[in-house]
């Protein structure tokens, strides 16, 4: 078995699904992990995978032609999502997963179908990790909190387990065109900036200026006594239930809330 | 009239937030909406929750009050001409200020705009739309905004509004038009029903139009919902659920919401409730809503005149399932989708997945498990390639006994308020009400 090892990004595991395939190694003969192990087995040859956005770049363009944006979508979401830590027993690593996903759905004529096949243990596990960060994504696309900084641009931090800072990026450039703003993800150490009017871009955090982010403009505090309040008056004093409340807003996503802190 | 001038906005948005608090629809869902570059806001087709308040309920919207002060006395609204509570206004433009601030911070998705009547319905539904045209075109803004129209309001107006507005609603408030002239005499199944078909109407025709041109103005894109107050009035689930089935059918609503009476303000011709709101029969008429929406299920179906009441250990679906042994068990790898949709633990989704996959591998429990099937519920009507999950008897009270010790047949929160809506089936509050189509819902 020839084992590729790439790096646990979009552009590593596509960059890696590249190489196996041109490798010709035949697809029963290769896998793909983005896991960094400790031990290697004797009759395995790994391959180290040189990220290249150059060939992710075909991977991508191929996907999306060959089968559609949802599709590819779903393959993007399951690529970014963090996998359990230490692996389960019997779970397919993601990388592996969406190369085998990937080769099922070429073979077929209609390869849009792909993710209608769940009784295939791979295209299986693209649909449950997909899921996940789907579903923080969407998590947050609501939980996310913008501050006003003295300087009138608008700062949020999120905590997330997955990698969704571009998802929350396509979607707050589309709804706030006429805003500068930042969103920084704590857990990856990564920013999505958004100057008004242009497109984001996603960059890391090393020099962020820590200081200017407690700098708030003058009517920020005001109008977040107005939404705690309104918060406050919103629930019915008869149905008050803070289990369902915990259990649809987990507290993991409550830090960074403002009416929760 | 005690409406106080020049009161601050925190207070006004305290009150006119607390007096919104017993709408139910909270939902922003209904219309996708890209952004486009200009001003601020768009909107996605399944919604976004942005918090959860302490009721464990979605807050998606600011869901607000135009103002308090109202001219109608519906016995059980706490904001009737009555009651003495304190009453506010807002301007359109301080309602314009708040929901664009809270907007950019990504508090809300959008504005629930609402209101008690004012001088006239006539000067109210105006107030509201000259609110939300200066969102719209003043401030541009292109988020979700749910208007509720005033009964009794001129059909122009209600017409322009739909024209801004991405949903709105019409609330029926009770079910029977006798208990509407006892508690809400200033309403009536005409004023309330009226509006309601000239915004069905108005819909469809706009549909026609969008087809011809698509960037013709489009008119409540997420469509209309109304809300019914459940227990305030001696009506049985299978009159509820009959209106709800009418109103689908004959109305084209998006959605029918169910709201647990509370009683704000001891009027003696409202039950007294000591146990708190029906909060569990709220929970299965809602369940019931969902088999009507997305599980091809007819009310007749789930209730009759004989059994008027759903079954408050067992959820309707399971309920149904148990009568009717003669269709299962099913088996996964042939059934059809309409089918597989009548087996409890397999919801529309699952089903849809279910029959995807199986084109391609005969599925195994497993296989359904990772699906999303709930096997704990499902297992006993079931079978892959033949073979159920465990050696089962096919008997209805063998089948009963197991479901009824799946905790979740009722829901946490409820359980451990220790059943305190049992009270709520009691007999004597359901007096004979013979309900006909055309009493429900003739205009």
């Amino acid at each position: 078995m020839y084992i590729f090892l790439c790096e646990d990004t979009l552009d590593g595991i596509f960059t890696g699904v590249y190489d196996a395939w041109a490798s010709r190694y035949g697809h029963n003969n290769v896998a793909l992990t983005t896991q960094v192990l400790d031990n290697y087995s004797l009759f395995d040859e790994y391959i180290p995978v040189q990220t290249d956005y150059e060939k992710s770049a075909k991977v991508a363009r191929t996907l999306k032609k060959r089968m559609g944006e949802e599709v590819y979508g779903e393959l993007c979401h399951a690529a970014s999502a963090q996998e359990e830590d230490p692996p389960k027993k019997h779970s397919l690593n993601k990388a592996d997963a969406i190369y085998k996903t990937i080769v099922l759905a070429l073979s077929l004529p209609d390869s849009s179908k792909v993710l209608q096949y769940l009784g295939e243990p791979y295209v299986n596990r693209v649909f449950s990790l997909s899921r996940r960060t789907g579903n923080e994504a969407h998590h947050l696309l609501g939980f996310l909190r913008f501050q006003e900084l003295e300087n009138g641009i608008l700062f949020a931090k999120i905590s997330p387990k997955h990698h969704v800072l571009p998802f929350l990026g396509e979607h707050f450039s589309d709804r706030l065109p006429q805003e500068n703003f930042m969103i920084y993800d704590e857990t990856h150490h990564l920013a999505v900036l958004h100057p008004k009017g242009k497109g984001f871009f996603i960059t890391d955090t090393q020099d962020l200026d820590s200081e200017m982010l407690q700098r708030f403009s003058s009517k920020e505090q005001e109008y977040q006594k107005l939404w705690c309040s309104f918060f406050e008056n919103i629930a019915i004093e008869a149905r008050k239930n803070p289990k369902l409340q915990n259990q649809n807003l987990p507290k993991r996503f409550q830090k960074n809330i403002v009416e929760f802190r | 009239m005690n409406l106080q001038m020049n009161m601050d906005l925190m207070e006004k948005l305290n009150i006119l937030s607390a007096a919104a608090k017993y709408d139910v629809a909270c939902t922003s869902s209904g219309v996708d909406r890209k952004g486009g570059g200009k001003g601020i806001g768009n909107a996605i087709a399944p919604g976004i929750c942005h918090t959860f308040s302490a009721d464990g309920r979605c807050v998606s919207l600011l869901k607000i009050l135009f103002t308090n002060e109202c001219i109608f006395n519906c016995a059980y609204c706490l904001n009737n001409r009555d009651s003495d509570v304190k009453r506010a206004a807002f301007t359109p433009d301080e309602i314009c200020m708040i929901t664009m601030e809270f907007y950019r911070r990504n508090y809300i998705e959008g504005l629930f705009l609402s209101s008690g009547i004012m001088v006239s319905p006539d000067y109210t539904m105006d107030l509201i739309y000259q609110t939300i045209w200066k969102l719209r075109t003043v401030h541009h803004f292109h988020g979700y905004i749910h208007v509720k129209s005033i009964p009794g309001a001129d059909p122009v107006l209600v017409e322009k509004t739909g024209f801004l507005a991405d949903r709105m609603s019409i609330n029926l408030e009770l079910p029977t038009s006798e208990s509407l002239r006892r508690l809400a005499p200033c309403k009536s199944r005409s004023t309330i029903l009226k509006p309601m078909r000239q915004i069905q109407n108005r819909i469809t025709d706009n549909k026609q139009e969008l087809t011809v041109y698509h960037k013709a103005p489009r008119f409540v894109p997420a469509g209309q919902s109304t809300q019914m107050i459940i227990g305030a009035t001696p009506e049985n689930d299978f009159q509820i659920m009959s209106v709800a089935e009418g109103l689908y059918q004959k109305f084209y609503l998006k959605r029918v919401f169910y709201s647990a009476f509370v009683n704000v303000n001891g009027n003696s011709l409202l039950p007294a409730l000591p146990g708190g709101p029906p909060l569990l029969r709220e929970h299965r008429l809602y369940q019931a809503d969902w088999l009507l929406r997305y599980y091809h299920f007819q009310v007749s179906e789930l209730l009759s005149e004989d059994r008027p009441d759903f079954n408050i250990f067992l959820d309707p679906k399971c309920d149904w399932a148990l009568r009717h042994l003669e269709y299962f068990p099913v088996e996964i790898n042939q059934a059809s989708y309409q089918t597989l949709l009548r087996v409890p633990g397999i919801g529309y989704k699952s089903a849809e997945r279910i029959v995807k996959a199986r084109k391609r591998n005969s599925l195994t429990f497993e296989d359904l498990k990772k699906m999303g099937v709930v096997l704990k519920r499902a297992l006993y009507f079931i079978t892959c390639s033949g073979k159920m999950m465990y050696r089962t008897k096919l008997e209805e009270d063998y089948i009963c006994q197991n479901l009824m010790r799946d905790k979740t047949q009722i829901p946490r929160d409820i359980r451990e308020g220790g059943y305190r809506q049992l009270s709520f089936f009691d007999k004597e509050l359901h007096a004979d009400f013979q309900l006909t189509d055309s009493q429900i819902l003739s205009p």
